[in-house]
């Protein structure tokens, strides 16, 4: 039998031990760890979250468990990473909607991710796509614009869906040109993808992964990528830069955050195991089969890459071009 | 590669000892987590996805798949029994399912949905080795204004699904389509009836819904009467199915595989419209609609053998296009892209050993779920008669375990409790649930469908009657809701004759 006496001694050594445990994060992590998944298992967003999880159990022998909690465009999975102890033992891994974009695009957002988040690291990145139906009206960027031109309000993108990042890529395109664009939204790639083979839709932009293959067969045909640089996997298609519009570059990306005022020894922990894990072959190969690349910048970088992200959107949304929900 | 070949190749690869294991392990998996309340396939894939991920690629997908269809077939169990769909495809199951239970026949029931899936399944694997590659490409002549039209057929079909009063189906119907508008919108991203709460911006999930509507309805009702209840479940009869239910269920069962086949390859409704198409076709061409409802053997074998075959041929776009056909689909998507395999066009000729070696085993796991089920049947035939006291607790526990672990969010856990009261007052009043709950989901997938027809046409309605498919289906639509007013309207005429005479 425990005595009341014992039982009070007992709950203090714990609260000791604790609050060491707290301070002392070089020791970090001696038990298991959660590992917060913005979306339903099997997305891209999912498959790098449990990759990160995978690497940090192998680097640091503690299990690092991925805990699925989808929903609100990964704003349910930022809330509960805000309310979150900053010890360690909570981190997300996600796109970054959750991480950026959602304080503008969203009203009601239960937290500020610029306050309540530190940033750890951006994890792999992708361009954005911009794809053409077979019988579609423009084959290239400038086709599309003096098309739009000459056919006012009648140019129809499909987007992955409304705040997305194809939906605000499109709508800085058209921002940018003067012209109108007539936003089609979707409920993810799938349905879009489907009606853009089949013809019933012209345009596309969306992240590049399930088009690709049909891009290979002839079946569609790439017009854009939204990202400084041309993309290796399909290295004839122009970015949007170079087809007219000076400095266009828009990436999606996925990256690692805890909550605010995370110890600074464990963050340093968890970016060099990322970082050390990116660098080797296997880990390249296997997010490039995504059609993602691995890039892996410092909690400073990551932050400014958050800002960057929000201050683009914004005068989206200023302008009404994308509402907030 | 011929069909010949590819099927050899496939069961080279099916049949390795690995692979053939894993296939019964996922169907053993599928069936016994499917079997538990509240758990459906979405659920039941969800938390068995991370294990397949250190699997080679054949060996994942295949159990995937055994678990998907295994789970699918557990769903039927629980709605027979329990009078709880496990998806949206086995509402219907309920409906007549259940009532068989009731009355003694769960047996009989559960081994009708055996057969109408295994025979299905069978006829269904032979339409992905035969023609999948011209399959997909029918899928892909539905544009948005084409699917409009088919889910309008759908939501009046569920008009027929009714034994009761049409009124009140309508405005049962109408009421789901209200639940349906909860959520962000589609269009302009718009959060709708959300009360500023997160938890709602996804809108109200299907499964939540339907096991608070019919599970816990269900309880409590039962509850009120537990000493009735024991009284009006008849003793488990016979376990198989009689000369007459064979005589009664074969010719649903070939129409309801034929209906599964065609609607399964269409992406996004296909297998949900196809289970409650077989039944309300079943219940307009019957001799004796009146008994639908009421434990009719048709109302079981044809929409469990549509749901099984739709289950099959909806592999044909995600295989030879990527796209997937449903919720667990695009799971098992994720799942191949793990790794390292984009499904698409050129799965066919690049992994040939996994696109037969998946064809083939899907008859396996058929096969398999069938011998593994048909002596199960006794067992779960005797669960119904298991006094009240001992089955609604694990029922609620079930339930409750089942619905957080969709999103692991206690709110939804509430929501389902909210939706029990909910159940329970529809029962009280005679409103039956299941147009409620399709009307759930098509409402929405209709109002996405037309608002993007008319957005790409640029405010043009008439694309609806210019594309010969979309005017074919509505006139359909037209014929059929004729058909259910016509007599109706004769009905109330006759009767206010009488009462002028």
């Amino acid at each position: 039998m425990i005595n009341r006496r014992e039982l009070i001694v007992l709950g203090g050594s714990a609260a000791v031990l604790a609050s060491t445990g707290f301070v002392r994060a070089a020791e970090w992590p001696t038990k298991q760890v959660t590992v917060i998944s913005a979306y339903p298992p099997g997305g891209t967003s999912d498959i790098i979250t449990r990759l990160v999880a995978d690497l940090l159990t192998a680097k640091y022998g503690q299990q690092f468990v991925v805990e699925n909690v989808a929903g609100a465009a990964g704003a349910l999975a930022g809330g509960k990473l805000a309310r979150s102890a900053p010890d360690g033992y909570t981190i997300m891994v996600s796109g970054s909607a959750p991480i950026a974009a959602n304080k503008v695009v969203q009203k009601n957002l239960a937290y500020d991710p610029q306050v309540d988040f530190t940033p750890i690291t951006v994890v792999a990145e992708s361009c954005a796509l911009l794809s053409a139906s077979a019988t579609a009206p423009a084959k290239t960027l400038q086709d599309l614009i003096a098309y739009a031109k000459a056919n006012p309000g009648k140019l129809n993108i499909g987007n992955p869906g409304a705040g997305t990042k194809g939906h605000i890529c499109a709508a800085m395109i058209g921002m940018q040109a003067g012209v109108e664009i007539n936003h089609i939204p979707y409920k993810g790639s799938p349905p879009l993808l489907a009606d853009l083979l089949g013809g019933h839709i012209d345009f596309a932009l969306d992240a590049p992964s399930n088009y690709l293959p049909h891009i290979k067969d002839g079946k569609i045909l790439g017009v854009a990528v939204t990202t400084a640089e041309r993309v290796g996997e399909m290295p004839e298609v122009k970015t949007v830069a170079e087809q007219g519009f000076d400095g266009f570059n828009q990436t999606l990306w996925f990256g690692a955050v805890g909550p605010k005022d995370m110890p600074a020894d464990i963050v340093d922990k968890i970016h060099t195991a990322i970082k050390e894990w990116t660098d080797t072959p296997a880990a390249k190969e296997k997010l490039k089969s995504l059609g993602l690349a691995a890039v892996v910048n410092t909690p400073d970088e990551m932050r400014g890459s958050i800002e960057r992200e929000i201050a683009s959107i914004r005068p989206l949304v200023d302008a009404g071009l994308v509402q907030p929900s | 590669m011929d069909i010949f070949n590819g099927l050899m190749l496939g069961f080279s690869t099916a049949t390795t000892l690995s692979n053939f294991s894993y296939c019964f392990f996922g169907v053993f998996l599928g069936t016994a987590v499917g079997v538990l309340p509240g758990l459906g396939p979405i659920a039941t894939i969800s938390m068995l996805l991370p294990f397949t991920f250190g699997l080679p690629v054949d060996t994942a997908l295949i159990m995937l798949a055994g678990i998907f269809y295994g789970s699918q077939y557990g769903g039927s169990t629980t709605a027979i029994l329990m009078n709880l769909p496990g998806e949206a495809s086995s509402v219907v199951t309920t409906l007549d399912g259940h009532e068989m239970a009731k009355q003694g026949k769960a047996g009989r029931a559960l081994a009708a949905a055996a057969i109408g899936s295994f025979f299905a399944g069978t006829v269904g694997t032979v339409f992905i080795a035969v023609a999948a590659p011209l399959l997909a490409g029918l899928a892909l002549t539905f544009g948005p204004a084409e699917y409009f039209s088919l889910i309008v057929l759908g939501l009046v079909t569920s008009m027929v699904l009714t034994s009761g009063s049409l009124l009140t189906a309508f405005g049962m119907a109408l009421l789901g389509m209200t639940f349906g508008m909860v959520g962000t919108d589609v269009n302009s991203g718009f959060a709708r009836y959300t009360f500023g709460s997160a938890n709602l911006l996804d809108g109200l999930d299907f499964v939540v819904i339907a096991t608070g509507v019919f599970g816990l309805g269900d309880v409590l009702a039962n509850l009120q009467n537990e000493h009735a209840r024991a009284a009006s479940v008849a003793p488990v009869s016979r376990l198989y199915p009689t000369r007459e239910d064979w005589r009664r269920m074969t010719a649903p069962i070939l129409r309801g595989t034929g209906v599964g086949v065609v609607l399964g390859i269409l992406p996004g409704a296909g297998v949900l419209l196809a289970s409650f198409s077989a039944y309300a076709l079943e219940k307009k061409i019957s001799r004796r609609p009146e008994d639908f409802g009421k434990g009719a053997i048709e109302g079981v074998a044809a929409p469990e053998a549509a749901n099984n075959a739709a289950a099959q041929t909806c592999f044909i776009p995600m295989l030879t296009l990527g796209l997937p056909g449903t919720a667990t689909m695009a799971l098992m998507i994720g799942a191949l892209v793990v790794q390292g395999v984009q499904p698409g066009p050129e799965m066919l000729t690049q992994q040939p050993a996994l696109f037969w070696g998946l064809v083939v085993s899907m008859w396996i796991g058929n096969l398999l779920l069938l011998l593994l089920n048909l002596p199960l049947v006794g067992m779960w035939a005797k669960l119904i008669s298991v006094p009240y006291r001992y089955l609604f607790p694990m029922i609620c526990v079930f339930t409750a375990i089942g619905v957080y672990s969709i999103n692991n969010n206690v709110f939804d856990v509430y929501l389902m409790a909210l939706f029990g009261l909910l159940g329970f007052f529809f029962r009280k009043v005679g409103a039956e649930p299941a147009p409620l709950i399709l009307a759930l989901i098509l409402g929405p997938m209709a109002e996405e469908y037309l608002r993007r027809t008319l957005l790409i046409s640029h405010g043009d309605a008439t694309v609806f009657f210019t594309s010969p498919v979309s005017l074919g289906i509505l006139v359909v639509t037209a014929l059929l809701l004729m058909s259910i007013l016509s007599p109706h309207f004769r009905k109330v005429r006759e009767e206010g004759l009488q009462e002028v005479d």
